[in-house]
């Protein structure tokens, strides 16, 4: 028999499906029903996602990796969902963007066009699905699922440059799935499995001809990977998605683009890390020039873009480049600094995300009413009116976040985006294996150094233009509901820097744990089905 | 046998990548859906050839497997059929829905400037 | 925790300031703040003079070796000390600058903060903690010079200063990483311990390069220097502080900090002296010519912070003595000075030394102060100014041995330069007072006075009495710094006969002479701007590489990006085939093609297949509806292939979808543009169109030979021992069901099946929500040709009329009477799907197939009159029935979706085997039927509304829903 507790390893993936389902029937018109409802399944997921980090990090499961075999069917066979430090850590921090964004939404984007709250809740499900599952191919259902819901929602709110997005985004998207889907065939060919665990077990003792299969495969694999993750240059889209998606759909982008990185960490570290015969390290200089490649993109592109929109895109591609370098890299203490990094820059570019829209209300203050009327004017039936009440010190609240989300962009100090630059720096700087610091090391501080210091200048740029020299006269129109997500993302940044002992020293287990291959094949192949218990019929 | 099924998915690819390639939405759409049959056969082939084998276990006793083409590869390839068709008929709304705001059936919404 | 509150307290204060409706009293607020900080520090002397240190720490990072560490020592408290009192007075000055139509919470906020990093700086005892205040004091002094942000070149000030500062800053970063490397902490007791090992290690002169980048941006050294002047731009008491106390005292704080470690190396000496040396006279050349004040006090200070680092670059245990005495004679004598300025300017109106005369007159007092001030500035004897001068000279003298004598002739000619533009400031206050003043000026009000004369009076009493005043403070400053290397010397304004006195001598008279002779040649007063242009100018240099960099970003984008979709798809292809080729080592080999395994009638097929595919691809462009038919064909052929090579399901399942599609894109057709082919248009293509065809083609040609040539590896490879064969065996005997593949789908594998039902949801809503807001081109409302010729009756009949009694009445009877058979047929699939090919997910397609029939030879409104579909509903309850047979295992203690079989006994049904996996499949078919019904129907419906369009605006008219 397995615990209640087990069951919750589930509850990230069936609960927001179950509650997109109950959402699609009830009429537009009860959008507080709606709304209730979304709210309600959001705030679930937050508690189990920080349940299942205390039992991910308090040794309820052996190994501290808790596995669920879907069916009662043992692994490799059946399809097998699979919680750590890490998958816990990203659901959380998945659960913590979709609370913001869902509060941004309630005073008006929930209420233009019709499903936002069951698209909403399907996309969580695909995002956490693809965090737990551990098989191959149901990572490309959930992909699937993630991406089905994220076109709907970049949808959302109609507007022509949505469209022309919308046209870009799902192009490329439908293209990189069925790369994904040639890379999975191809490994399932040459390894005979789906099982990601599996897969780490068998890669040792492959045959010649099946491990060149494998390596093809993964090659293809990643590259549909790639294009989520928004590797130079198959991430074009990016910018260009985030600009014009709604803002509370852009947030939930930033949380999407992350995804890729992870599942890349997860599958190449389990696969290819230490002890993997001859495929141990396959790909790792790709993916650090790949990344740093990326990151000197990102940079130039914020330099360049003209509107805030993309220059966030922009940010988001030199975090993830930043991230694939850390996994290229290979080295246990950066990883633990990159995932210390992914937490505050995607907390920070969300935020920064959110706030886009606030802060171009100093600009024009009408900025706020026009947004309306503009959905209004794009075939919108209803305008929906803001509802909450304006809070005071609007421009002083809008100056600190949008100072503070800069600083966390840029990697300044005093807030965690310098936290994570120090942390990049000094693990690159003292190399675990001993002995002088390598060449791409160099490279690696000087890239983030630079971007660093362009993040600066751009997004100071616009500040200064917004809030100097606008000449707002008017304070702007704000709700609460509106600054409070902000807030909410910006404060947990803040505390991610006060807090950066304790949680660095989660991050170290975490990291240690995703080197340790052998834990997880035992972990996973050897866990038991539920054998037939009383209640319960012939099979 | 090897051979022509072989031939036969790079046809439908080579196909597919050109169409995917061209400037108008309806070709996109078009390469789409022959991608996406060679992508299925391809998974299909993962199991490799049988004729005549279908994997139905009807005979009483233990089946046996090599006697059976490999089963699962067909399950993904139902699953993938069942993605694909959703996923073009997403395509096709918005394609006609980008030719109806935007007045041109480019894949950018809007001519190229060449 | 004394220490940690005199942090602590001007953050605190500086919420307070900004966030408390104070009215006006923030300048108490701020006062007390820095009163309680300086009264703080004066009693922690007792633990940090004579050679002690205090120390505070707390636990922060420590898996990086990083820890929250405030440290005071004899330096620290000097510079401590400096901040906080000239802090004091600068508030109490400000106090009284600032107009009350300033933002002044806002004011002083800043200024706490500024002051709160400030003091991190001096104490920290770490370095990396250092870095973090040093880049607050720069984004604080970017909000304090950016303070009258309405005014443009407040924003250009700030911006530049922000951009040189961070960037020295993250140079800075770099450097104490480097040197945190190789001492292996980056604690401030273990580094300056570590001097040896530092300067003989191989990084070394990069730490070193990165570090003095730092610390010269900072302190506005040679050639970053042009910041500062641009800096004056804020309020006089923001520049009254930065710029004689505390933020380019950081840089030369730090370097004085480093000393004991960086220093005592030629690299050391030519980087730090050389810069110091071409800043101080850079600095004071300049600052002779400029017309306003608050410039010509800004290139002094460059110029005097030239002096301390060339100070520093000398190196001798005595030249550090000097320099951090003129660190402490520099910050007094520049304040005064900066706060007459402000005085002068507030009671004039006008800075600009060209009009101001005779202040004398009218502001006596001020005026003495001043010229005290300027003369200790200028090196005159028995003030203060004078002292560190002196030993400034004697330094030089000792530089490279008696031959070497340019440093020495740098100094004398900066002496020079120093007196000649103190005596132009004075000059303001001699002559007659013009009458065309702005204001009509007088002495300010007492208290605003106050702290230029405490500084001036200190400048005095440091003046005569060196020994006495400050001379403990600054030995333990320099102990602090130099330990057992300290060098005996003495605090004296009188050294007898010597090189320095005559230097100072040679200095001052040279000084009165080229002032008395520019005056005459070049009429200095009515002057602005240096005469020689040898200077370059950073201000421009600046900005234009700033402008340089965005355009270049953005020429740059043009060649490394793209927001065109064609170039994304070819690079996403282009590198799946490019990866594998490049990654990896050995490539499978072909083995031999063998024709004889040539399967003839297959082949035939796919002669077809593959002829309908090219043919597709070539038509899709002007003829759709022929592409169309011919993709089905290949669809037709695929499906075949399945069937073939034993995978019944799949066939079954690519026809239905093969169907459903055609249908979907027929539905969509309509929608599209005309495009006929001209017929001279090959003769009209560019070559350049040309060239991107013949390079899709190749890429398109490679592709599908790699495919091909992949998929013969797999094929005539041997396959691994697979997971397959387990399903095989357990199908039945566990799964319950003969139907291998189908067993799969709901049970071993039904995990996928949940997501893909889900993304089938998905589409179908977004389908929906997409076509509600549908609005059609102008050129495809109107009802097609074919349509409208008068010689069709039909034409005249509404869709429902030709149903009921058109040329469609006999189909539409017809398929009406389809109906309950291809409903029957759907059960039937249905029903045997877990032994037999079948299954949810075609009986779904099937069924939906029942009602696209009758919709499209009845048309919308007949049908959805006779029958209520509610697809949403469909939909909804489809995937909570999956969800719930899923969780129903729970109740037994199993895992989701495990499966069970019911043994009921019915009557006349008898006993029957009801297993779970029944309800997961209804499920599915549920959903599949809700989502086509509704993508379907969504799309019939355009054809309903786009003729009810009014002409003219893009609102739609109300269209039914289709809940």
């Amino acid at each position: 028999m397995l615990g209640w507790l087990d069951h919750l390893i589930l509850v990230p993936v069936l609960l927001p499906l179950l509650a997109g389902a109950v959402l699609i029937p009830i009429n537009e018109t009860h959008h507080r029903l709606k709304f209730a409802i979304n709210a309600m399944s959001v705030l679930g997921l937050l508690v189990t996602a920080l349940v299942l980090v205390q039992l991910t990090d308090g040794g309820h499961w052996s190994e501290d990796i808790g596995v669920y075999l879907a069916a009662n069917w043992l692994a490799p066979f059946g399809i097998v969902l699979l919680v750590d430090r890490l998958a816990a850590m990203m659901l959380l921090l998945a659960a913590v963007i979709a609370t913001a964004t869902l509060l941004y939404s309630m005073v008006r984007w929930s209420r233009i066009g019709v499903h936002f709250h069951s698209l909403f809740q399907f996309l969580l499900m695909g995002v956490n699905g693809a965090f737990l599952t551990h098989d191959l191919f149901n990572l490309f259902v959930f992909f699937e699922v993630m991406l089905a819901a994220s076109y709907g929602l970049l949808l959302h709110g109609y507007n022509v440059n949505r469209i022309r997005a919308g046209l870009q985004y799902i192009a490329v998207n439908l293209v990189a799935s069925l790369v994904f889907l040639i890379g999975v065939a191809l490994i399932y060919a040459a390894t005979g499995t789906l099982n990601m665990s599996d897969l780490a077990a068998r890669v040792a003792t492959l045959g010649a001809e099946d491990l060149a299969l494998l390596k093809i495969g993964m090659a293809v694999l990643v590259i549909a990977f790639l294009v989520k993750g928004a590797m130079w240059p198959l991430g074009f889209w990016l910018p260009t998605a985030y600009a014009s998606a709604s803002p509370p759909v852009a947030a939930m982008l930033v949380l999407m683009t992350k995804v890729g990185v992870y599942v890349i960490m997860r599958v190449w570290l389990l696969v290819f890390s230490d002890g993997g015969g001859e495929a141990t390290g396959f790909g790792r200089e790709f993916l650090l020039w790949g990344g740093l490649a990326t990151v000197a993109f990102g940079a130039v592109g914020m330099l360049a873009s003209q509107e805030q929109g993309r220059l966030a895109g922009y940010a988001a591609i030199v975090s993830s480049g930043t991230l694939l370098a850390v996994v290229g890299y290979g080295q246990a203490s950066l990883i633990t600094a990159g995932l210390f990094y992914l937490l505050s820059s995607t907390l920070a570019v969300a935020a920064f995300m959110l706030l886009i829209e606030l802060v171009d209300r100093v600009r024009s203050p009408a900025a706020a009413m026009l947004a309306v009327t503009m959905e209004a004017f794009e075939f919108e039936e209803n305008p929906a009116q803001p509802v909450g009440k304006g809070i005071p010190a609007a421009l002083a609240f809008l100056g600190l976040s949008f100072a503070a989300s800069t600083l966390i962009i840029a990697g300044l100090p005093p807030l965690s985006g310098f936290v994570a630059k120090f942390g990049l720096f000094h693990a690159l700087l003292h190399p675990q294996a001993g002995g002088a610091v390598a060449a791409p090391a160099w490279t690696f501080m000087a890239l983030v150094l630079v971007s660093g210091l362009i993040a600066i200048i751009a997004m100071m740029r616009f500040g200064v233009r917004t809030f100097w020299a606008s000449g707002a006269v008017a304070p702007p129109r704000l709700q609460f509901m509106e600054a409070a997500p902000v807030t909410l993302l910006l404060f947990l940044c803040v505390a991610l820097t006060v807090q950066a002992g304790p949680i660095f020293g989660f991050l170290e287990r975490t990291s240690a744990d995703l080197h340790q291959r052998a834990q997880y094949v035992d972990r996973v192949l050897s866990s038991p089905a539920v054998s037939a218990g009383a209640g319960e019929a012939e099979r | 046998m090897n051979l022509v099924i072989a031939l036969a998915i790079g046809v439908l690819f080579g196909s597919g990548i050109w169409l995917v390639l061209r400037p108008r939405t309806f070709q996109v759409i078009i390469g789409l859906l022959l991608m996406s049959y060679a992508v299925n056969l391809f998974i299909f082939i993962m199991g490799r050839l049988m004729v005549d084998r279908p994997p139905l276990t009807l005979g009483d006793g233990l089946p046996d497997p090599t006697a059976l083409t490999d089963p699962l590869p067909q399950a993904l390839v139902l699953t993938a059929i069942v993605i694909g068709f959703a996923t073009t008929a997403l395509y096709l709304v918005m394609m006609i829905g980008s030719r109806g705001v935007t007045g041109t059936d480019h894949v950018d919404g809007r001519e190229s400037e060449e | 925790m004394t220490l940690l509150s005199l942090i602590l307290i001007p953050f605190i204060g500086s919420v307070l300031a900004a966030f408390l409706p104070l009215r006006g009293r923030e300048a108490w607020l701020a006062g007390g703040v820095a009163l309680y900080g300086l009264i703080a520090t004066i009693y922690l002397y007792l633990g940090a003079g004579n050679g002690g240190v205090v120390r505070y720490e707390a636990e922060w990072l420590p898996q990086l070796g990083l820890d929250f560490v405030l440290r005071m020592d004899g330096l620290a408290w000097l510079f401590a000390v400096l901040v906080q009192g000239i802090g004091v007075l600068v508030v109490l000055y400000a106090r009284y600058y600032m107009s009350p139509k300033d933002p002044v919470p806002r004011f002083f906020s800043f200024l706490l903060a500024f002051m709160g990093s400030m003091l991190g700086v001096v104490l920290s005892g770490n370095l990396i903690q250092l870095v973090v205040f040093w880049e607050l004091t720069s984004l604080t002094s970017f909000l304090l010079i950016g303070y009258w942000h309405h005014r443009i070149d407040a924003r250009r000030g700030a911006r530049m200063a922000l951009t040189v500062t961070a960037a020295g800053g993250l140079c800075l970063l770099a450097g104490v990483l480097i040197l945190g490397s190789i001492v292996g902490s980056y604690d401030l007791d273990a580094v300056l311990a570590a001097g040896n090992q530092v300067r003989a290690h191989h990084a070394y002169l990069p730490a070193l390069i990165l570090i003095a980048l730092g610390a010269l941006t900072k302190s506005a050294q040679f050639p970053f220097h042009f910041w500062l002047p641009h800096a004056m731009a804020a309020p006089t008491p923001v520049s009254a502080y930065l710029h004689s106390a505390t933020m380019v005292k950081a840089g030369v704080f730090l370097l004085i900090r480093l000393w004991p470690v960086l220093s005592g190396t030629p690299e050391w000496h030519w980087i730090i002296g050389g810069a110091g040396v071409i800043t101080l006279l850079i600095g004071s050349f300049n600052a002779i010519f400029q017309a306003d004040i608050k410039g010509l006090l800004a290139y002094s200070t460059i110029s005097h912070l030239g002096i301390i680092t060339a100070l520093l670059g000398i190196g001798t245990p005595l030249a550090v003595v000097a320099a951090i005495f003129h660190v402490l004679n520099h910050a007094t004598f520049k304040a005064s000075l900066f706060m007459a300025a402000g005085i002068v300017d507030h009671e004039t109106g006008t800075r600009d030394m060209r009009v101001l005369r005779g202040l004398y007159r009218v502001l006596p007092i001020t005026g003495t102060l001043a010229i005290v001030a300027s003369a200790a500035m200028a090196g005159v004897p028995l003030l203060n100014g004078f002292i560190s001068k002196e030993m400034f000279f004697a330094e030089t003298l000792g530089v490279g041995g008696p031959d070497e004598w340019w440093m020495s002739t740098a100094a004398v000619a900066m002496g020079m330069f120093s007196v000649a533009y103190a005596l132009r400031f004075i000059g303001i206050f001699l002559g007659r007072l013009p009458e065309d003043l702005p204001k009509q000026p007088h002495e300010p009000p007492r208290w605003m006075r106050f702290p230029v004369e405490v500084l001036v009076l200190l400048c005095l009493v440091v003046g005569v009495l060196p020994g006495r005043s400050v001379g403990p403070f600054l030995s333990d400053a320099v102990v602090s710094v130099l330990g057992e290397a300290t060098p005996d010397y003495n605090l004296a304004v009188w050294h007898g006969f010597n090189m320095p006195l005559l230097m100072s001598m040679v200095a001052l008279l040279g000084g009165v002479v080229l002032y008395s002779l520019l005056q005459l040649r070049f009429d200095l007063r009515n002057r602005s701007g240096v005469p020689v242009r040898f200077e370059l100018n950073g201000g421009h240099i600046y900005d234009s590489i700033m402008l340089r960099m965005s355009t270049g970003a953005g020429a740059l984008m043009r060649h490394i990006g793209t927001q065109r979709l064609q170039p994304q798809l070819l690079l996403i292809i282009v590198m799946m085939m490019a990866l594998p080729v490049a990654l990896v080592r050995p490539l499978p080999g072909l083995d031999a093609i063998r024709l004889t395994d040539v399967d003839l009638s297959l082949a035939a097929l796919w002669l077809i297949g593959g002829g309908c595919a090219i043919a597709a691809a070539w038509q899709a462009k002007y003829h759709r509806l022929a592409a169309l038919m011919l993709v089905g064909g290949t669809g037709i052929i695929t499906s075949m292939t399945f069937l073939w090579l034993s995978a019944p399901d799949l066939a079954l399942t690519q026809l239905m979808v093969e169907t459903v599609t055609t249908v979907l894109i027929l539905l969509g057709l309509r929608w599209l543009p005309p495009r006929i082919a001209l017929e001279d248009m090959q003769a009209r293509v560019s070559r350049r169109v040309r060239l991107r065809r013949g390079r899709d083609l190749m890429v398109a040609l490679a592709g599908g030979a790699a495919m091909a040539a992949i998929s013969f590896v797999v094929l005539s490879g041997t396959p691994p021992e697979r997971i397959g064969d387990f399903f095989v065996l357990h199908a039945l005997s566990e799964g319950g069901g003969s139907n291998v593949v189908n067993v799969l789908l709901v049970d071993f594998r039904g995990f996928d099946t949940f997501g893909e039902i889900t993304v089938l949801s998905i589409v179908a809503l977004t389908v929906y929500a997409l076509l509600r807001r549908f609005r059609p081109a102008p050129e495809s409302i109107e009802i097609p040709v074919q349509r409208s010729n008068g010689i069709d009756p039909a034409v005249k009949q509404t869709p429902t009329e030709q149903a009921e009694h058109g040329y469609l009445m006999v189909p539409g009877v017809y398929v009406r009477f389809l109906l309950p058979f291809i409903v029957l047929v759907a059960v039937y699939f249905f029903m045997r799907g877990h032994n037999l090919p079948g299954g949810g997910f075609v009986a779904g397609l099937i069924f939906a197939v029942a009602f696209i029939v009758q919709y499209m030879v009845a048309g919308t409104a007949w049908v959805e009159s006779h029958l209520r579909l509610r697809p949403h509903k469909w939909m909804a309850w489809g995937l909570i029935t999956t969800a719930l047979t899923g969780i129903g295992a729970w109740l037994f203690g199993h895992p989701f979706l495990t499966s069970h079989t019911a043994h009921l006994h019915l009557p006349l049904l008898g006993d029957l085997h009801l297993p779970s996996a029944f309800f997961f499949d209804l499920g599915v078919f549920m959903v599949v039927v809700g989502a086509t019904m509704l993508i379907l129907v969504a799309l019939a419906h355009q054809s309903i509304r786009s003729h009810r369009q009014l002409p003219g605006d893009g609102r739609l008219a109300p269209e039914r829903d289709i809940r």
